[in-house]
């Protein structure tokens, strides 16, 4: 199961941004994965996978994972990515 | 919204390489301190990398960290640019243990590049190691200035 998303933080996905996405991952009933472009994809739980991404706002990311939950875990991580972590912190 | 991507500059004047410091805070301090001998921050800018820093853990892994402000701190920067400091005996960081601070004065989204080369650094681990054990200032400047950008 595969969905896109566009980073919506303003200064990007930053090492604070990276981890909240990869504490969420983590707490997912399955792996997902991150993919930029073409490039190899990374583990949606690593903070260093992430931060290899250099996604700036707006870069697309696509997203990727299988097995029951699947579609719950893409929508959760998804729904962190697209958000403005910065502005959300408040 | 892909603006260009600027790197903070690392020069051999911005790095130490015999640190020590008691604890977390005393590195944080050291690394303000470095950041504003070079000129890349206002003095303010410390407060604003202590407050990241108690936000959120900047220990990366492998013994790296990278203490800078926060986003609504980017006022404080003069001009990007890194400071790299060794601790050879290591500074206890939020349960880790932390070798080499990467101190990071950035206005842009420059650093997201940066970060993206250093965590490519990180995730090889004979690279990591080399980065950890470095002691020549210009070996750290070639590891950490050659890197293509991430984006």
């Amino acid at each position: 199961m595969i969905r896109t998303v566009r980073v919506g933080s303003a200064a990007g996905l930053h090492a604070r941004a990276a981890a909240l996405v990869a504490a969420a991952a983590a707490g997912q009933r399955v792996p997902v994965t991150v993919c930029r472009g073409g490039r190899a994809p990374v583990p949606a739980d690593s903070v260093l996978g992430l931060l290899t991404l250099g996604a700036v706002c707006g870069v697309e990311l696509t997203l990727e994972a299988s097995g029951a939950g699947a579609a719950d875990a893409l929508a959760n991580v998804a729904d962190l990515l697209s958000r403005d972590l910065d502005a959300a912190r408040g | 919204m892909n603006t260009p991507l600027t790197r903070p500059v690392l020069e051999s004047r911005a790095i130490r390489v015999a640190e020590s410091a008691l604890d977390r805070e005393a590195a944080i301090h050291r690394c303000a301190d470095v950041l504003e001998e070079i000129g890349a921050v206002d003095p303010s800018y410390r407060e604003a990398m202590l407050d990241r820093e108690w936000a959120m853990s900047t220990h990366l892994g492998e013994g790296i960290a990278i203490p800078h402000g926060l986003d609504v701190s980017r006022r404080l920067v003069r001009r990007d640019a890194l400071a790299v400091l060794r601790f050879p005996g290591g500074v206890e960081w939020d349960g880790g243990r932390v070798y080499v601070c990467i101190a990071i004065a950035a206005r842009g989204n420059g650093h997201v590049a940066l970060l993206s080369a250093l965590a490519s650094i990180l995730l090889d681990p004979d690279r990591a190691r080399a980065l950890r054990e470095a002691t020549d200032p210009a070996a750290i400047v070639s590891m950490l200035n050659s890197i293509e950008d991430g984006s």
